[in-house]
């Protein structure tokens, strides 16, 4: 797994962190993942501020997204990622509850490159986990600048 | 006065038809009976001794040939007289030997008798003009008074004023309307009698009225009463023979009764959309409910699904077959609540969504709905028979999700049957729209609950028959809906069902 991109997770309920970490740790890809509870805390961590300050200041090779987040919701970190010339090439996954078509259509529209609706069964969920995590950390080349393992 | 200016009109029309129309002769006549007559009295006054009457009597039957007969008769009296004063009344007497002292005399008579018979003569023409223009006049009064009195029948308000506004006529419809007789309102200024308001400044309307010598616009009046009146006026422009504007005519019609009309209506139209905007809100907002419950429903479920699964495998080797069953129990209570609420979703996004119309092949989209049920069908020995179907007109992924929903329940309740038979056809529709229906010859249902079928979370079969949420089909019938068509469904318990859906044709 030498070349096991970092993953942002972006959600702020515990029990899907909890559960998403899970599902990832038994394919061996929970090392990386950086998790953070709101859209704010998100934004921070891309640019190098507050908290994350002292980070290095490499992009994440994707970002799993939830829509429904406090303070900036996900569709707006979406549109700020998506209008940043240095953040734009990063892959965004928005993985929500959400089966509106509304969501998905607003959601493309600003770019994102792929949308999961988190499936109710487990297993469904465990599956879609680790083909997110597999495809987008591993199979899939992310663009240069970021962390690679 | 009348009773004389009729005498004198008769006279002037009796002197008028002896002149013109009778004949010639007869009016030579009379001058020779005219002075004849005066002879005769000449005769008699001398007889019983008056002195010098004949002449004045002479005088006086030219005048009156003169007047009735015109200037011929009149000249031949005048000979006549000559002729015979010369004759009776000169001496010597009974000759008609005239003395020169007497030619002056007789020159004096003639010019004489000549000046009365032209004075009665001009009398006469100047007379009889007059009469005549009295008689135009007369017949033009009696004419202007019809029309007025004419005026006067009609319902309509009707009045004339001069450009000040003074008005000069005022018909019996005014009278009604405003409440002021006209000889109250003739004479007086019809904008302070009726205190009217104007839609625009006096000087454009009287600049458009001097324009094209008409002007419509509504007013705002008092009448008598005090009570407001709101009244559609039409004024017309009258010039005299220099184009210059002298009167205005006005027709109105009161619309206040249609004014207040028309204001209800509007008063109704803005409540009914104030109310259509609210409900709209009110539907919003439902819908938004209903979305966001449905939405953070799906998270604590599979949490709980989650969690129960992780349990599961961390515990397997632990539990007994009991607490296995217990497991898979939440597991697959999770697992419903989960399709609830998905057909929640789909249910309440049929309400929200916009409807793409476009035209559909029903074909095609029946082959797509029976591959997307492959996995339900695998197995089962059903006897599929698919008709071809028409195009229609309608939101296609709508539209699928119909036949999704018919087909899937006919293949969930054929699952008893050992040899399950599906028809898809069309029946027939209008001109207007086709008639789909799915029939199959499962569970069916007992016509009497009929009307519970379509409804939300209504079932006919316990969840443990036919697994379900009791959406579908109001799924369904909320999709047909709205596209303006009808669902029914006809069944017999046991021996299967038939669902219609008619939707407009392409």
């Amino acid at each position: 797994m030498d070349l096991l991109g970092r993953i942002l997770m972006v959600e702020d309920d515990p029990k899907d962190v909890e559960l998403t970490l899970t599902a990832l740790e038994e394919y061996n890809l929970a090392n990386e993942v950086v998790v953070t509870h709101d859209g704010e805390e998100a934004l921070d961590y891309l640019y190098s501020r507050g908290k994350f300050k002292t980070r290095s200041s490499d992009n994440p090779a994707v970002i799993l997204l939830d829509l429904k987040l406090p303070k900036v919701d996900g569709l707006e970190v979406l549109q700020q990622i998506k209008s940043d010339e240095k953040l734009k090439i990063i892959p965004v996954v928005v993985l929500t509850s959400s089966h509106e078509e509304k969501d998905m259509v607003a959601s493309y529209k600003l770019g994102v490159n792929a949308y999961v609706v988190k499936p109710v069964d487990f297993h469904e969920f465990v599956n879609a986990i680790r083909e997110l995590g597999v495809f987008w950390a591993i199979i899939n080349q992310a663009p240069p600048g970021s962390v690679r393992k | 006065m009348p009773q004389r200016v009729e005498v004198r009109r008769t006279m002037a029309r009796a002197n008028f038809y002896l002149q013109k129309a009778r004949p010639v002769f007869l009016r030579y006549g009379l001058g020779v009976v005219c002075v004849t007559v005066g002879l005769g009295l000449g005769l008699l006054t001398q007889h019983y001794g008056f002195r010098d009457v004949a002449l004045p009597l002479f005088l006086f039957a030219v005048a009156l040939t003169a007047w009735f007969a015109g200037p011929g008769p009149a000249a031949l009296a005048v000979v006549l007289s000559i002729g015979f004063f010369d004759y009776f009344f000169t001496e010597p007497l009974y000759t008609f030997y005239v003395s020169r002292s007497e030619i002056p005399y007789l020159i004096v008579f003639v010019a004489f008798a000549s000046l009365v018979a032209w004075f009665s003569a001009v009398r006469r023409r100047v007379e009889r003009d007059l009469s005549q223009a009295r008689d135009r006049l007369q017949t033009e009064v009696k004419e202007r008074s019809e029309q007025a009195s004419l005026l006067d029948l009609t319902h309509d308000t009707i009045f004339v004023r001069d450009m000040d506004f003074v008005i000069s006529y005022w018909n019996r419809g005014a009278q009604e309307l405003y409440g002021w007789a006209a000889q109250e309102a003739i004479g007086k200024r019809s904008d302070r009698l009726l205190r009217t308001i104007f839609p625009a400044p006096l000087d454009d309307i009287h600049a458009e009225l001097l324009r094209v010598g008409r002007w419509e616009g509504e007013l705002k009046r008092t009448k008598a009463d005090g009570t407001a009146v709101v009244v559609a006026s039409r004024w017309a422009l009258r010039r005299d023979e220099q184009e210059r504007p002298v009167a205005i005519l006005e027709t109105n019609n009161d619309i206040t009764e249609r004014r207040r009309r028309e204001e209800e209506i509007r008063g109704l139209n803005e409540e009914l959309a104030k109310r259509s905007k609210e409900l709209e809100a009110t539907n919003k907002e439902l819908e938004a409910f209903a979305y966001s419950v449905s939405h953070d429903l799906r998270a604590p479920l599979r949490h709980m699904a989650g969690y129960a699964e992780l349990l599961q495998k961390k515990v397997a080797s632990l539990l007994d077959d009991k607490s296995h069953r217990y497991m898979t129990m939440i597991l697959e209570s999770a697992k419903r609540m989960g399709n609830l609420i998905d057909d929640l979703l789909t249910f309440s996004r049929i309400g929200r969504a916009e409807t793409q119309m476009t035209s559909v092949s029903l074909d095609q989209l029946v082959k797509e709905v029976l591959a997307e049920l492959r996995q339900e069908t695998h197995g089962r020995d059903i006897t599929w028979k698919i008709s071809a179907l028409p195009a229609c007109h309608g939101d296609r992924s709508m539209l699928r999700v119909v036949l999704v929903n018919l087909l899937s329940n006919a293949v969930k309740f054929t699952s008893r049957q050992p040899q399950a038979k599906i028809e898809i056809g069309s029946a027939d529709g209008n001109k207007d729209e086709i008639v789909v229906f799915v029939r199959d010859n499962g569970a069916g249902f007992d016509m009497k609950y009929v009307k519970k079928l379509f409804g939300v979370f209504q079932r006919l079969h316990q969840s443990d028959a036919f697994e379900g949420t009791g959406i579908g089909l109001a799924t369904v019938q909320r999709i047909i809906h709205r596209h303006g068509g009808e669902v029914r469904a006809e069944g017999v318990v046991d021996q299967g069902a038939t669902f219609y859906f008619s939707v407009p044709k392409f």
